[in-house]
């Protein structure tokens, strides 16, 4: 599954404001805006001028003191373009720690990259690079460029903070335009509304920043969006290569992708055929979905090509049938006109797809998508299908899709719906573990897992990804043992809206028990200990974000060699918090040690107060994970 | 014309390829029973090389001179669709100026089986697309079409090259298993190439026959319109044939420089023109190849050159130092700490060659960056001379023949009062007679009049390190334990030490130490010495406290978290040598003062093993006394680099000490 539509988070804009000499003096910043910064924004002014429906000029300047080389990052160059955006000029300057200038840009130092990655087979992206390569600190940068935009489907968005480390001295965000020109704005984290005024006959709408402390970045925080100051703009109307658009609501948005796909579904006779013969015996349209969603998938790939509006308008559906390969875009509009052929309808569904950012804003109809699937609306359930994957059973989106909110697209224009969420009752582990150690320490495991989905999403890669050398390969290497042999394994999938993969192992861990002596040392949670440990924080600032949510369940027995008793048994632990629940215990049975483990996390919001308990919590489960049970060997 | 050409082809073919000893296929033409693979040769592969044919020869062109003509043919069957990257094809092209590398009748096509009958899908030229990647290499990419499970993909074309040197190379190896490799050279004998062969396969033909071919050679006139002249030339022909059979999918293993010195593989490198052409060496040897270099716009000349624009830096960085060591140590010190490495396997200067630009834009390449430290260097009247080597992860270079594509990497030597210093002074962390553990890889040439070899052997860097932990009872709280731990790095290690202390700080540097122990520990007092001396390894040194569990059993690791716990060779199996960056020393001394109220009732055994008769040991020796456990722990290899054979041993041995270094010591509350 890809990412294509590429969610353009660009910002530009002055002329006026010049840097007298010694202005970026290192010694006229503030010591407050030092503390854990690495470099401060002295300055940025972002202009983006809307001229017409079709064209808009964003102006970017800004000034960065590097205090550091972990700040050295920022200052450099780095600006994408393509067929749709051209950048038209740039000027940059570096300054020493007095803010005196010592040298310009040359034209001729400026790097002209590919800004496609492998997986394209074709793309127009294209990134303008620049460097100074300074290493006397603190040092300042400054860079100044015009970036014409010649289609308005994606306004910049004003994020001047943008990662941690980072201070701002000053930051302005100016969208001008003719006074009768429509648009929309949302600000979060920036509590006054924007400065109007007039200015050369135009309207002039003013954000800003000044003196803005770094943010230090904190395990589970929230999305960066939610924590510092963001401004999203957006057009009404907008024009994209001839197509015209409105975005002032999601469903007439959803329309201008409806026409860019409109005519594109038509099917070459004998995928025509192919498809009733496949389907005008069955009975439901469950399960003539699932069918020609299998017909789908057993006969094309994912090949990406990205050329100027080809970037968001998808492929013909004959095209995909000759060739058998196209990008997230044509393969769902393929799924769709295969569906259309025999009466199913199907909505067209941009996403932001990713597993860890889920950032979206419902109320701003914009941009922010990147991917597409299709939802597929029938009578009891939508079943949602991920066309880039010839292997997902269909109505499973796993992590990369699942729980956010989607625009579906039909020919009455676009809705807002969210995918299904996999929750920690779903997201199940449970495993069986028979082992048998004996005196010189050596453990012969048996384990049988069960994994649900989100949880059997990593393994559905590897094991329908890489072949079966390599998976053993893995598995020789990733399983947390210190010496250990992959005697036997196998993998069965059970694919369904809830897909399970049915894991058989088995291994032989040489030295897993500790002899010492008389004494054998056993920790019976073989194979799930919790790997995280957490640092207590003096002061957190944001919440908690937890997203992925879990249960683990295990049951292990481990045969012990004859004559040795039990010296010391770990003690039973139970906990209970808002971040979830565990329990592990262990007793002997005859020659067996017998363990029981569970664990169940919960996802959500919760205040910065918590992270102190979450950290005791996964303390508590690290050290119960670890503990060992001590067997001795009886004397005589 | 086109059956000209397949004329030919098959006329080639007939006398290259005796029937018994021929393709296991007829390219173009795909029959339902070629989707089985009677041969099921490696059943995990998720694709299977049916046949790969390769074939090189030259003609006269109308250039006046040769063109080599390099024909490829494969078949592959996709078992899986985890062998659908094989209908991604990049073809490279080599390009010079306005010349580049033709690709012609490029032919891809698809065959799948559909009812008992093959259905083809031939690649659509338009969905060819070109991608410049510098100003020397050109691909074309494109897809097969059509591609299912279970498709049999053939690919056919032919580069026509003007550029007499690069005549291809051919792997016989790759990603998925190959049933059938086959490469055919037919060479003039007014050309001399030197052959380079590698690998561990029995080639299944290899034979040398004499053939013979008439070229024709056009010269046009040097004005429009002007004549032409026609040559023709007849020469015998040495034709080469090697063919392997039954090649496994090659296969990466941990602590292998590079795959690249394995792959069975065999390249040419064209040494000599001889009669009836101006007779020539073209591949020289080490000392004209030195030569040239050092005469090289973007390599040697600029080293000798008045180079006055250093002046007023170089009195800066200077000052009055006057002993030549310590002046080279201060010019050593400023190129490092002030220009950026852009590029660490480069050879030449970008462009031209500009050295004075370098300066100034603070940025280069490893071979500018060197270059301008060699010029600076001699600008101070102290000697410098660039050596070239080629890094671990680049494939080790050839000591005999001079062949610059094996180089990648640039250092300096400079040799005041008889003693020899090298420098690189593209890497920030690196200190004065320093090179990274990856240069140190075999044979590298110093560039200078005389080109006298050198070598870095991995074997002869010793990484040493001795760790000492003591603990002992809080006399205030005999519960509590307090520690103290210290460390004297290894040089490599060091250096890795000093770019995360950089990078991340030393306060989550230290944090991570402290959740790297399995107790709750409190660190105190974290020292990191030799932070800027970056010619001495780093003494790490902290305090540390922890209280003793209440339990009547305790049981504590003395390795305190410096054990190794999981053994570096976990594959059962090698086919490559194991080459470790360094051979390994590492001590680790515990004294543990039990606090009063337990009693210590086991400890680890004592052991010693040696590792093959004196090429190391490993030594774990306790003991107990008077509330205190000792422990003495060493490990040490001497060399680095182990035969495939070995690796059992190496395997077992490993395995031995992560044995022991899970080993407990058991205390008992006093009752």
């Amino acid at each position: 599954m890809r990412v294509i539509l590429l969610l353009m988070l660009f910002a530009v804009a002055s002329k006026n404001i010049l840097a007298t000499d010694g202005s970026y003096a290192f010694n006229k910043i503030k010591p407050e805006l030092l503390k854990g910064a690495h470099v401060v924004k002295r300055f940025e002014e972002i202009r983006f001028s809307v001229k017409s429906i079709k064209k808009a000029i964003l102006y970017h300047k800004y000034a960065f003191t590097v205090l550091n080389e972990q700040g050295d990052i920022y200052a450099r160059l780095l600006e994408g373009y393509d067929k749709i955006h051209s950048i038209e000029s740039i000027e940059g300057s570096l300054y020493d720690a007095n803010g005196t200038k010592i040298k310009s840009l040359k034209k001729n130092e400026i790097q002209d990259r590919s800004g496609t990655d492998d997986n394209n087979l074709a793309d127009d992206s294209r990134v303008k690079y620049h460097n100074f390569y300074h290493k006397v600190y603190p040092y300042t940068v400054e860079y100044e460029f015009e970036t014409e935009y010649n289609g308005t489907l994606f306004f910049p968005i004003w994020l001047p903070i943008d990662n941690e480390h980072v201070a701002v001295e000053y930051s302005s965000f100016k969208l001008i335009c003719a006074t009768d020109y429509v648009f929309r704005h949302k600000a979060l984290n920036y509590r006054e509304a924007p400065k109007e005024s007039i200015e050369r006959g135009d309207k002039v709408y003013t954000w800003e920043v000044n003196n803005f402390m770094a943010i230090k970045d904190e395990y589970a925080s929230p999305y960066w969006l939610e924590m510092t100051p963001v401004v999203f703009l957006g057009p009404n109307q907008f024009e994209m290569q001839d197509y015209e658009g409105n975005m002032s609501n999601w469903q007439d948005f959803g329309k201008f992708f409806h026409t860019l796909k409109s005519g594109r579904d038509q099917l070459p006779d004998q995928v025509k055929q192919k498809v009733h013969e496949l389907t005008d015996g069955l009975k439901t349209p469950e399960k003539k979905t699932e069918t020609l969603y299998k017909y789908m998938q057993d006969n094309t790939r994912y090949i990406s090509i990205q050329l100027g509006i080809g970037g968001w308008q998808p492929f013909d559906a004959s095209y995909v049938a000759n060739k058998k390969y196209g990008d997230c875009k044509a393969l769902t509009n393929y799924m769709y006109s295969l569906l259309k052929e025999i009466g199913i309808k199907s909505n067209y569904t941009l996403v932001k797809a990713g597993g860890n950012d889920k950032f979206f804003i419902p109320d701003f109809p914009s941009s922010q998508f990147n991917h597409v699937i299709l939802s597929v609306p029938l009578e009891k359930d939508t079943m949602w299908l991920e066309c880039t994957s010839q292997t997902l059973p269909a109505g499973y989106l796993s992590g990369f899709t699942s729980d956010r909110y989607v625009l579906a697209i039909n020919e009455n224009g676009g809705h807002l719906i969210k995918t299904p969420k996999y929750s920690w009752k779903e997201n199940l582990q449970s495993r069986k573990t028979n082992a048998i150690v004996d005196e010189a320490g050596t453990l012969i495991i048996d384990a049988i897992t069960n994994y649900k989905a989100i949880q059997q999403d990593q393994l559905h890669s590897m094991i329908t990804g890489l072949s079966k050398e390599k998976v053993l390969e893995i598995l020789k290497e990733e399983i947390d043992l210190p010496q250990y042999d992959v005697l036997k394994y196998e993998y069965q999938e059970f694919p369904s809206v809830l897909p399970e993969i049915k894991e058989t192992l088995k291994l032989s861990a040489s030295n897993y028990a500790q002899v010492s002596g008389k004494r054998l040392f056993v920790a019976p949670n073989i194979l799930t200990k919790s790997a995280r440990k957490l640092t207590p924080a003096e002061s957190r600032q944001y919440d908690v974000v937890i997203d992925f949510e879990y249960t683990d369940i295990d049951t292990v027995e481990i045969k012990v060699p004859a004559g040795y008793i039990p010296e010391a048994m770990p003690a039973v632990v139970s906990l209970n918090t808002k971040f979830g629940k565990y329990t592990s215990s262990t007793r002997v049975e005859g020659d067996k040690i017998i363990y029981y483990r569970a664990i169940e996390r919960y996802g959500g919001r919760f205040p910065a107060a918590d992270y102190n308990e979450l950290v005791k919590f996964l303390d508590q489960v690290y050290k119960a994970d670890r503990t060992k049970v001590v067997l001795v060997k009886k004397e005589g | 014309m086109k059956t000209c050409i397949t004329a030919m082809c098959s006329l080639l073919l007939y006398f290259f390829a005796p029937a018994q000893d021929k393709a296991p296929v007829k390219f173009g033409k795909v029959e339902p029973a070629d989707f089985e693979i009677k041969q099921v040769y490696d059943t995990g592969a998720a694709a299977v090389v049916i046949a790969d044919v390769g074939e090189s020869y030259f003609e006269g062109n109308s250039k006046g001179w040769f063109t080599l003509i390099f024909k490829h043919k494969k078949r592959v069957k996709i078992i899986n669709r985890n062998g659908f990257d094989v209908g991604d094809v990049q073809v490279s092209l080599y390009s010079q100026g306005t010349d580049e590398e033709r690709l012609q009748d490029l032919k891809a096509i698809t065959y799948n089986l559909e009812n008992g009958k093959v259905v083809e899908t031939k690649l659509d030229n338009s969905a060819v697309f070109k991608e410049k990647i510098n100003k020397n290499v050109i691909i074309k990419k494109f897809t097969f079409p059509a591609i299912k499970e279970g498709s049999i993909v053939e690919l056919s074309y032919t580069i026509a090259s003007d550029f007499l040197f690069n005549l291809q190379p051919w792997e016989f190896q790759g990603t998925y298993p190959r049933l059938w490799s086959e490469y055919n050279v037919k060479m003039p004998e007014f050309f001399n190439y030197v052959f380079l062969s590698q690998g561990y396969r029995p080639f299944h033909i290899k034979k040398q026959e004499s053939g013979f071919q008439s070229f024709t050679i056009i010269e046009s006139g040097g004005t429009a319109g002007g004549s032409s002249d026609r040559y023709d030339i007849r020469a015998n022909t040495s034709d080469f044939k090697w063919v392997i059979k039954d090649v496994p999918a090659l296969k990466e293993e941990s602590f292998t420089s590079t795959l690249r010195n394995h792959i069975q593989r065999i390249s040419f490198q064209l040494s000599e023109y001889r009669k009836p052409l101006v007779e020539r060496q073209v591949m020289g040897n080490w000392f004209t190849v030195s030569e040239n270099m050092l005469k090289r716009q973007d390599f040697g000349a600029l080293l000798d050159k008045n180079n006055n624009w250093l002046d007023d830096e170089l009195k800066r960085i200077c000052g009055s130092e006057t002993n030549l060591v310590e002046k080279a140590k201060k010019i050593y010190a400023y190129v490092r700490d002030n220009f950026t490495c852009t590029d660490y396997s480069a050879l030449y200067m970008e462009g031209e060659g500009n050295l004075k630009q370098v300066f100034s834009k603070k940025n280069g390449n490893v071979a500018e960056i060197n270059l301008l430290l060699a010029a600076m260097l001699r600008h101070e009247n102290i000697n410098a001379d660039p050596i070239i080597l080629s890094t671990r992860e680049h494939g080790i270079t050839n000591e005999l023949y001079p062949l610059m594509e094996k180089f990648n990497y640039v250092v300096i030597i400079s040799t005041i009062n008889n003693s020899d210093y090298v420098m690189d002074a593209s890497r920030p962390e690196l200190g004065f007679n320093k090179l990274a553990a990856n240069c140190y890889n075999g044979h590298g040439r110093i560039i200078a009049k005389d080109p006298t070899p050198v070598y870095f052997i991995a074997d002869s860097l010793k990484e040493k390190k001795v760790t000492s932990v003591i603990m002992l009872p809080d006399e205030k709280s005999p519960s509590k334990i307090l520690g103290g731990f210290t460390s004297s790095l290894g040089y490599y290690e060091s250096l890795s030490v000093r770019s995360q202390l950089r990078e991340n700080g030393q306060e989550a540097f230290f944090k991570k130490i402290k959740e790297a122990y399995t107790l709750d520990v409190t660190l105190d007092k974290p020292v990191v010495d030799s932070m800027t001396k970056k010619e001495d390894p780093i003494q790490l040194a902290y305090d540390f406290s922890f209280e003793m569990p209440d339990e009547d059993i305790i049981y504590i690791n003395p390795m305190m978290g410096e054990g190794i716990k999981e053994n570096y060779f976990k594959a059962a199996e090698r086919f490559y040598p194991v080459e470790m960056p360094f051979a390994m020393d590492e001590t680790y001394i515990l004294d543990f003062e039990v606090p009063k109220g337990y009693s210590i009732d086991e400890i680890p055994k004592s052991a010693k093993v040696a590792y093959n008769d004196g090429e190391g040991f490993f030594e774990y020796m306790t003991s107990k006394d008077e509330g205190h456990v000792r422990l003495r722990m060493r490990i040490k290899l001497n060399k680095a680099t182990f035969e495939a054979e070995e690796y059992d041993s190496l395997r077992e041995f490993f395995g031995y000490i992560v044995k022991k270094h899970a080993e407990l010591i058991v205390l008992k509350k006093a009752k």
